[in-house]
Order: structure tokens, then C-alpha cells, then sequence
């Protein structure tokens, strides 16, 4: 064991004598530790946050809704008889798709239960921020509303419920653990008593009982789901919803999840940069101070001792380095956790984590120490006598292997980032598609006798690009609930969210979401149910989707009207982004005819603008790194090759070339190696970028992902990357201007 | 008088490159160095003075023999082995001075220091005196190799080369790139460390240097061609300069 103390002049000359080299590396690993602290804090607290205020507010574990008329007093008794089942309690509220006017300036339609806030339970509570009593038309609206449809306590709140518009003073905001956001296919709000009264007295046919069910501990969640929902089923009751705790939370912190992924993916890069970056200094230092390490071997140093001297000034550096990141970190989480409760629709603030330090600052530390170990082992192979006489075994020292993996990497990074803006901001239907179903521009609801007559007036409309039946409605199979898709030709549809097979075509077959690919292989038979009417399907397909938790299917029209009604909602596709003009007009011209309109367009929008707020701070942060890094990299190389050629930059000069041709011409000689490999880069990025965005956003449910990955945009950044890295070289080349012919005499 | 021998080597073999550009430097060759002697090993160019050299001194390993340094058989030491011998029996002058760049004079001598002492006081103590013996005043002791003269820069080398008080100095060429001036100065040092009862071991093919040692070995051939016995040094004695001339002109030079 080298004893450190001995090695203290030798690690504190190492360190003062390259203090710039030292310097970039710290901000390498700074950078990683800030990222992944980001992504271990959100990682290890914001699940358990989750479960925390989940736990706090004695969320059930299980809930399902059903119609009131159909809540039989037998049923509660049943229900707790259930394997698992340890505590259950009903709940009563109204359950109506509403819209949501002015929603972030838009129409939004949400499947909503409306709660009774002074109802006494034990489970569900909500987590209820009041701003005042105005008990007479008050609603407590949900977190996730307030966030993205950008409501604020003391405004006002439109629903719109089967035409009928109800406008209420709103009164605070609710957290609540089982739904909570779009995500989860419902949408939570309450109402004080007299209000609420007041309302499930008008909707009294809405009306629903919530049976909540706390489950036994290591209950399976799934299986006891698919017991409840065929019960309920065999009892020819209506289930209205059904859902568990793991799928609310995977929904909710589908974002979450998706950021920690990509965070990961980012640090990993740097920190492979890093290792480079410090193994090629070390291996340049082994080069150019060889005379000198061959002395420290004459005077009794030995190997053990020269590599300690040689790797601890890395190791302490990257150590303080890394706990200077984790700290730095802690700045922005606040931030951080503040975008992902838009989507999430529940906040926490994020607290200094020991954990997450505990394993960065060691990992990172026992990393560098080992790559710059097995650089450093070259010293071993080093005689005494050979390193004097300047006699190296291997002469290379990978600047150009190191550039190279380098601006491949970076370049990996700005493919990511540029493909990830591209589709979000140019294309945002791309990034859209992936996480959503159909993307129309207006959705018309019509009584059902009045669809054929709206139909005739879409067909005449030359303005309408596109239109077709189409509707999501609550189904339910064996093993719980699903939201169908119904249309009336899948061939029709916009996006193509089936990832393998094919949509249904015939009324006796059926696409199925991706939580239900397992079990339902295609070609088997699946048993689907609405109300009492139940039919067998063929399953043709798998189709992805983000929300639901996958728990989603497609029927044809004619499918669907074998146990359901007939829908009455039509997508409606326009060339131009004039879908409010065009509602206005239909609401004006065709009232007869129009039951309802919802304004998707506006609704896309604001999704878009809630995701493209996410992404853009993913991308700015990858440019800022993407910069730094290829700063701190020349800079590394570049000094390197200056203290190396000083001699020829010298003679240069003698013999009568100007500062501004050396400086060119040094950074010009790594232009090459940076242009090749980020014009493959650019070209891999081809193939390698949709797979890097099927891994990411397979994570969250979107398993094909519709993204574009554009062939020249991922070009131009390789040659905006390549122009930026030479004038970053022709900067840091200034300090040749530093070196004099005379002073070469000198050295 | 029985003399002390502190290395004794047998049937040293040294050679360079493979296949036809082998070169062979020594084959079978014999020396022993005795305790207190400054012993001078001359030779023309590629006789192999400097490898000899770094040989004996454990820096450099034979391609066969036996080197027994106070006893122990160096070259069937491991690196690291080596590295501890020569820290404690061995100290180093080059003709490169090569000082660590960037570190002060100091911090260059107190690098070996730490090798053999724990106490860095003692170390710099000890730094501080040799400093004055070889007239490095304190003003210079903060700056780097590059802040001073060639001189005064070998001096420190030579400072640097027995701050753990070696067994035998061994210097390779240690004026070699200086002026006559500076190389005078770090002579006077070597002689007064000899006077004080350090071995030292110079390779060098200057004549005034060699005439600081008081046994002249010359190296032709790939053997100990020759040896002469000069005697202790003394300035301006030309007995010794000549009886030096004598020798090195039978040796063929």
C-alpha cells in the first residue's frame, strides 16, 4: 500500500503544475454528479413522495366505480369478502365527461367524478388547499388543473356537461393520490355539500358509488383488479372504472420516469468523456514528463508510487468535484420538480438525499480511480533508464482516438437533442402521436339520429381535409376496465398507434392495448363488455398507449355497436389551424345538429406547449453540455499539443509564420478527426436514434414511437458542430502567440 | 590494506537490438568498486560507461552476471525491490540535470527525502545544509529549475542525489552540459563530498573531471581495459594531470 503522506509534494506538484487540466476534468465530473444527482433524488423521492402523500392521505389501494342504481347492499359485503381485501369504503359523487372551458385557453374533456368534500371518510382524503368559503358555488379543483389548465384559486371555472354550462368561484385546489391527472383516464374534483347536493340532483342518472379497497399487505393488485371487475360483471353491473395504485403511479410519474432516463443517458456520456478526458492526460503526461518519471524511478520511487502520484490528483479532484455537482444540484431540483407536477399533478420539494451522494461520490471516485489506474499502468512497463534516455513502448497517444469518441459522443447528444426539438417543436404531431391516439382538429358530438345529416355537411365542406366516426368509450374485459377506440374505418385514422399486427377491420374483431399483449396472444379471443351485452373479439393487433397504462383496445364502429350504442362524436381533420373559427361557425349555422364541439386543436396545443416546456429545458441542457464539453475537451487537447510542439511552434516562428497561421493551423489539424466523426455520428444517428427513442419512450408505453429523424437536420448540426469546434480551437490556440523563438533558447 | 568493495560485479553481459543490429556491449566483464572511492569510468563513445553505469547502480538490468551491491545480488531484485534499493544505497546525478519542472528546488530534494525519512523537518534540515555546502543560497531554494543557472541547477541535483546519504553517488556526466565555470563548481562539490567519505561513481570523458577521482577505470571493448590509480585529488597537481594524460593515451583515446 503507498503510503500518501510520502507522495504529498509529488501529488500537490502533479496538481499545481496542470491546474487548467485539473480544472476541466472537475467540470466534467461536476456535470455528471449535478445530472445524475438530478436523477437519482428524482428517482429515490419522487416515487416515494408519491407513496408518501399516497399513504398520508389514505389513498385506497384499488377503487372502481359503478352506478349507484346498480350499488346493491349485498355488494359491499362481497366485495370485503374478496382475497385480500382488508378494509373497504364507498364513496358518492357524480360521474359525467365534462368539458372544461378555458382550459389553458381551451375546450378540455375529461371523464370527471365529482365529489361531496364534506362527505366523512377514512379513505381518499383530499389533500384540500382552501383560499376561501364561498360555500354557495365553490369547487375544489385538482392540483393538475390548476398547473396545466392554468386556473387559479379565487377564479372561475366553466364545465360544460352534455351542452349545459355550470361556472363555479374556485375555492382551493385538491391533491388526491387515486387519479390525479389525464393520464389515469379521470379526473377528481369536489364540491361542499349544499353545491354538490345541488348538482347530483341534477345529474342524479350519473350518480355513482366508488367502492375504495384497502388490500392486505403483498396483495397482488392485478389479480385481485381482475376478480373485483368479474364479479362486477357477472353481476350485470355496470363498471364504470377500475383502477389500482401501481397503475395511477405509473402514469403519473410517467414524465418523472422518462426525465431519470434520459438524465441517466446524458451522464453516462460525460462521464464516459471524462474517463477519456483523463486518460488521455495521463497518458500524455506519461509522454512528456517520461525523463522525469524516469527519474523519480532512479531516486526509489516506485511504480505504485509514480501511478498514486499520477492518479490521485483525478481522484480528489473528481471527489471534490462530484460534491460540488451533488450540491449544485439541490439549485435547480427545486425547478425540476416544480415542471414534473404539471404533469404529475402533485408536488413535493425535493430534499437533500445522502443516499443519492452516498453512491455518486463513491461510484464516481472508484471510476475515475480505476480508468485512470489502467491508463497510468503503462508506468509499470516503464525501466528507469529508458524513460531518461526518452525510449517509450507505445507512442501514441490516442489524441485523435480520444477527439474522435469524443465528438461522436457529442454529437450523440446534439442528434438527441436536435431530433428531440424537431419533432416536439417543427413536427410537434410527431411527438404528439407517439403519446396520444387520434389528433384531430375539432371533435363534434351529434344526437344520434343527426350524425348522417352532420356527416353530409363535413362530406360538402371543402375545408375539411378528413373526417370520421370516432370516440373513446369505457368497455370493460375479464379482467378489469378498458377505453375502447371506436371508429368506424381504422384504415381512416391519422395515427397509427398499432405497434404490431394490424387495427380491427371486421365488427368481430379487435386491436388491444399493450397491457394486455401478454396475456392475449394475436388471433386468441378476448370477451368484451358493455353493461350487460358482451361479445367475443378477435384480437388482431397490439396498440401502445401512454395513458391508460396501456389498458386500452380499438373496436370498429359496427364492433362496438354489437354491445354498445352507437357513438356519436366525429373527428374532424382541417388543413389550417382555424378549428375556433370553424366550431364558431358550425355552433352558429348547424345548432341542430351540433350537439357539442371540443376545440382538439387547442387542446394539442396546450399538450404540446406542457411537453415542449419539458423538452425544451432537456434540450438546453444538453446544448450547454454539448458546448462545455467540446470547450473542455480542445482545451485538453490543445494544450497538450502546445506544451508538446512548442519547440516546432518555435521554429515556426523563426522562420517567419504569424501568430494567426499557427493558431489556424492547430486547430484546422484536429478539424479533420472532429468533421468525420460527427458526420458519422450524424449518419449512425440514423439508425441509432430511433432505437435510442424506442428504449426511452418503450419506458412510458409508447412503443413505436413516431418520431422523424431528419437527415439533414442531424448534417447541418454535424456541420454547425464541426464549424463551432474550430472556432473554439482558434480560440484556445491564442496562447501560442505566448511562445517566442528566444524563448525556446531558454527552455 | 584490505579494501572494502560495495559492488562487485561478475560476468556482466549487456547487449542492444535484435538479430543483425545487435549490439554487444559488454560480454564477460568484471569490475568491483570499492568504499569510498571516486571512481571514474571513462571510455570513448558506445564503449557503454553510462550503461556500466546504470548497471551497477540497479537502474539498468544485465542480460546476465551477478551484481553484488553491499552484499546483495541486485539483479535478482523485482522492480519495486529496486526501487527501494536505490533509494536507500544509491543517489543520481544526470547530465540532463533533470530536476522535476516546476518544482522548487526544495520540494525536488524533499520528493527524494520523503523516500527514506518520515520527518520532513529532518529532511529539510538536511536539505538546508547541503544546500549551503554546495553555495545554493536560500533565496534560490523556492525556484524552479527553470528561474536559475545550469549550475546551479546540477548542484541541486546533486543536493537531490544524496539527501538520503546513499552508499555510492553515481554521476553520468554531471558536466556535460554545463560552462567551465559551473562545471568547476559542481566539481568542487563532488570532491568535497568525497573528502567527507562518499563513493562516488563518474562516468564522464572530460578529463578535468576525471581528474577529481582518485581511480580511473577505462572501458573498451566490452571490458576493463584499463585502470590507473591517481590518488586523492589535489588542485593544481600536475603529477596527476599527467600521469592521467599517460594513461588515457595507452588506453588509445
Amino acid at each position: 500500500m503507498v503510503r500518501l503522506k510520502k507522495l504529498s509534494t509529488l501529488i500537490l506538484h502533479n496538481l499545481n503544475k496542470a491546474k487548467g487540466q485539473y480544472l476541466s476534468f472537475g467540470v466534467f465530473i461536476c456535470l455528471t454528479a449535478f445530472i445524475i444527482n438530478i436523477a437519482l433524488v428524482l428517482a429515490f423521492q419522487t416515487f416515494d413522495a408519491y407513496d408518501d402523500l399516497f399513504d398520508k392521505l389514505d389513498t385506497a389501494d384499488i377503487n372502481f366505480i359503478i352506478p349507484r342504481m346498480q350499488d346493491h347492499d349485498n355488494l359491499l359485503a362481497e366485495v370485503e369478502e374478496t382475497d385480500g381485501v382488508s378494509f373497504v369504503e364507498k364513496h358518492e359523487g357524480v360521474f359525467t365527461p365534462v368539458t372544461v372551458r378555458e382550459f389553458a385557453d381551451s375546450d378540455f374533456d375529461m371523464n370527471t367524478v365529482f365529489y361531496n368534500i364534506d362527505e366523512e371518510r377514512t379513505l381518499n382524503l383530499p389533500d384540500v388547499n382552501k383560499s376561501s368559503n364561498q360555500r354557495d358555488s365553490s369547487v375544489y379543483i385538482p392540483m393538475y388543473m390548476k398547473e396545466l389548465g392554468g386556473f387559479t384559486e379565487g377564479g372561475s371555472i366553466t364545465y360544460s356537461i352534455d351542452g349545459k354550462e355550470h361556472t363555479y368561484h374556485i375555492d382551493g385546489t385538491v391533491q388526491e393520490m387515486q387519479y390525479g391527472n389525464y393520464g389515469t383516464g379521470l379526473i377528481g374534483s369536489y364540491f361542499p355539500k349544499e353545491v354538490y347536493e345541488k348538482f347530483a340532483d341534477e345529474y342524479s342518472g350519473s350518480v355513482i358509488t366508488e367502492y375504495s379497497i384497502k388490500t392486505t399487505e403483498n396483495a397482488d393488485l392485478g389479480k385481485m383488479k381482475n376478480e373485483i371487475a368479474k364479479m362486477i360483471k357477472e353481476k350485470g353491473i355496470a363498471l364504470l372504472s377500475i383502477n389500482d395504485r401501481a397503475a395511477s403511479k405509473q402514469t403519473r410519474t410517467m414524465v418523472c420516469t422518462l426525465l431519470i432516463v434520459i438524465f441517466l443517458a446524458i451522464a453516462a456520456i460525460i462521464l464516459v468523456v471524462s474517463i477519456f478526458l483523463s486518460n488521455f492526460r495521463i497518458r500524455s503526461a506519461i509522454e512528456d514528463e517520461l525523463a522525469q518519471m524516469g527519474v523519480l524511478k532512479a531516486i526509489g520511487y516506485t511504480s505504485n508510487m509514480i501511478i498514486a502520484g499520477a492518479v490521485m490528483p483525478y481522484v480528489l479532484v473528481g471527489m471534490i468535484a462530484a460534491v460540488i455537482g451533488v450540491a449544485a444540484s439541490y439549485a435547480v431540483l427545486p425547478s425540476v420538480a416544480g415542471i414534473l407536477a404539471i404533469q404529475s399533478g402533485f408536488s413535493y420539494a425535493p430534499v437533500f438525499d445522502i443516499m443519492a451522494m452516498l453512491i455518486i461520490v463513491p461510484v464516481l471516485t472508484l471510476a475515475i480511480l480505476l480508468f485512470s489506474y489502467l491508463s497510468a499502468r503503462k508506468i509499470y512497463r516503464l525501466e528507469p533508464i529508458n524513460a531518461i534516455r526518452g525510449v517509450v513502448g507505445e507512442e501514441s497517444t490516442g489524441q485523435n482516438i480520444l477527439l474522435f469518441i469524443v465528438a461522436f459522443g457529442i454529437m450523440v447528444l446534439l442528434s438527441f437533442a436536435g431530433t428531440l426539438l424537431y419533432n416536439v417543436n417543427v413536427k410537434p404531431d410527431n411527438f404528439m402521436n407517439t403519446l396520444s391516439e387520434e389528433l384531430p382538429s375539432v371533435i363534434f358530438t351529434a344526437e344520434n339520429e343527426k350524425m348522417a345529416e352532420l356527416k353530409e355537411v363535413l362530406e360538402k365542406d371543402s375545408r375539411v381535409k378528413l373526417f370520421m366516426e370516432y370516440a373513446s368509450v369505457p368497455v370493460s374485459y375479464t379482467d378489469g376496465s378498458l377505453t375502447a377506440f371506436v371508429c368506424e374505418d381504422f384504415s381512416k385514422v391519422t395515427n397509427d398507434i398499432c405497434y404490431e399486427g394490424s387495427s380491427p377491420a371486421g365488427d368481430n374483431e379487435i386491436a388491444v392495448g399493450n397491457a394486455l399483449a401478454d396475456d392475449y396472444p394475436i388471433g386468441s379471443e378476448i370477451e368484451i363488455t358493455v353493461g350487460s351485452q358482451t361479445e367475443d373479439y378477435i384480437v388482431t393487433g397490439y396498440i401502445q398507449s401512454v395513458n391508460n397504462a396501456g389498458a386500452v383496445c380499438q373496436l370498429t364502429g359496427k364492433g362496438y355497436e354489437k354491445i354498445g350504442e352507437k357513438t356519436n362524436s366525429v373527428n374532424v381533420y382541417l388543413p389550417d389551424k382555424n378549428a375556433a373559427s370553424f366550431i364558431k361557425e358550425y355552433e352558429e349555422n348547424y345548432d341542430t345538429v351540433v350537439k357539442a364541439s371540443v376545440n382538439f386543436e387547442q387542446m394539442s396545443e396546450n399538450g404540446q406547449k406542457m411537453y415542449a416546456g419539458i423538452v425544451s429545458v432537456i434540450v438546453i441542457i444538453l446544448f450547454v453540455i454539448s458546448v462545455l464539453m467540446v470547450l473542455l475537451v480542445m482545451y485538453v487537447i490543445i494544450n497538450g499539443v502546445i506544451s508538446r510542439r512548442r519547440q516546432e511552434f518555435g521554429i515556426y516562428k523563426a522562420i517567419g509564420y504569424t501568430n494567426r497561421q499557427l493558431t489556424i493551423k492547430t486547430a484546422l489539424e484536429l478539424i479533420p478527426v472532429v468533421a468525420v466523426a460527427s458526420v458519422i455520428s450524424a449518419i449512425a444517428g440514423l439508425w441509432y436514434l430511433p432505437a435510442i427513442n424506442n428504449v426511452i419512450f418503450s419506458l412510458i408505453g409508447a412503443i413505436k414511437n413516431q418520431f422523424e429523424v431528419s437527415a439533414f437536420i442531424l448534417i447541418a448540426f454535424a456541420l454547425v458542430f464541426t464549424g463551432t469546434a474550430f472556432g473554439i480551437s482558434v480560440l484556445l490556440s491564442a496562447p501560442i502567440k505566448k511562445i517566442t523563438a528566444y524563448s525556446l533558447l531558454k527552455d | 590494506m584490505e579494501r572494502e568493495t560495495v559492488i562487485s560485479a561478475k560476468h556482466l553481459k549487456k547487449a542492444f537490438g535484435k538479430g543483425e543490429s545487435r549490439q554487444v556491449i559488454y560480454s564477460d566483464l568484471d569490475i568491483d568498486i570499492y568504499k569510498g572511492d571516486f571512481t571514474v569510468i571513462m571510455g570513448s563513445s558506445g564503449a557503454g560507461k553510462s550503461t556500466l553505469m546504470y548497471s551497477l547502480s540497479g537502474m539498468d538490468k544485465p542480460d546476465g552476471g551477478e551484481i553484488h551491491f553491499d552484499g546483495t545480488d541486485i539483479t535478482k531484485l523485482n522492480n519495486d525491490k529496486l526501487a527501494v534499493f536505490r533509494r536507500k544505497e544509491c543517489g543520481f546525478v544526470f547530465q540532463q540535470i533533470y530536476l522535476i519542472d516546476k518544482m522548487n528546488l526544495m520540494d525536488n530534494v524533499i520528493t527524494a527525502g520523503v523516500l527514506t525519512s518520515k520527518n520532513r523537518g529532518d529532511i529539510k534540515n538536511r536539505a538546508k545544509e547541503l544546500f549551503s555546502l554546495v553555495n545554493i543560497p536560500e533565496k534560490t531554494w523556492k525556484k524552479t529549475s527553470a528561474q536559475i543557472s545550469g549550475g546551479e541547477a546540477q548542484r541541486a541535483g546533486i543536493v537531490r542525489a544524496v539527501i538520503n546519504q546513499p552508499n555510492v553517488l553515481f554521476a553520468d556526466e554531471p558536466t556535460g552540459a554545463l560552462n567551465s565555470a559551473n562545471s568547476a563548481a559542481v566539481l568542487d562539490v563532488f570532491t568535497s563530498l568525497h573528502d567527507k567519505g562518499q563513493s562516488i561513481v563518474m562516468v564522464t570523458h572530460d578529463k578535468k573531471s576525471a581528474l577529481r577521482g582518485n581511480r580511473i577505470l577505462y572501458i573498451k571493448d566490452g571490458k576493463i581495459f584499463g585502470e590507473c590509480d591517481l590518488g586523492k585529488f589535489e588542485q593544481d597537481n600536475t603529477e596527476r594531470t599527467e600521469k592521467l594524460d599517460q594513461f588515457i593515451k595507452e588506453m588509445g583515446w
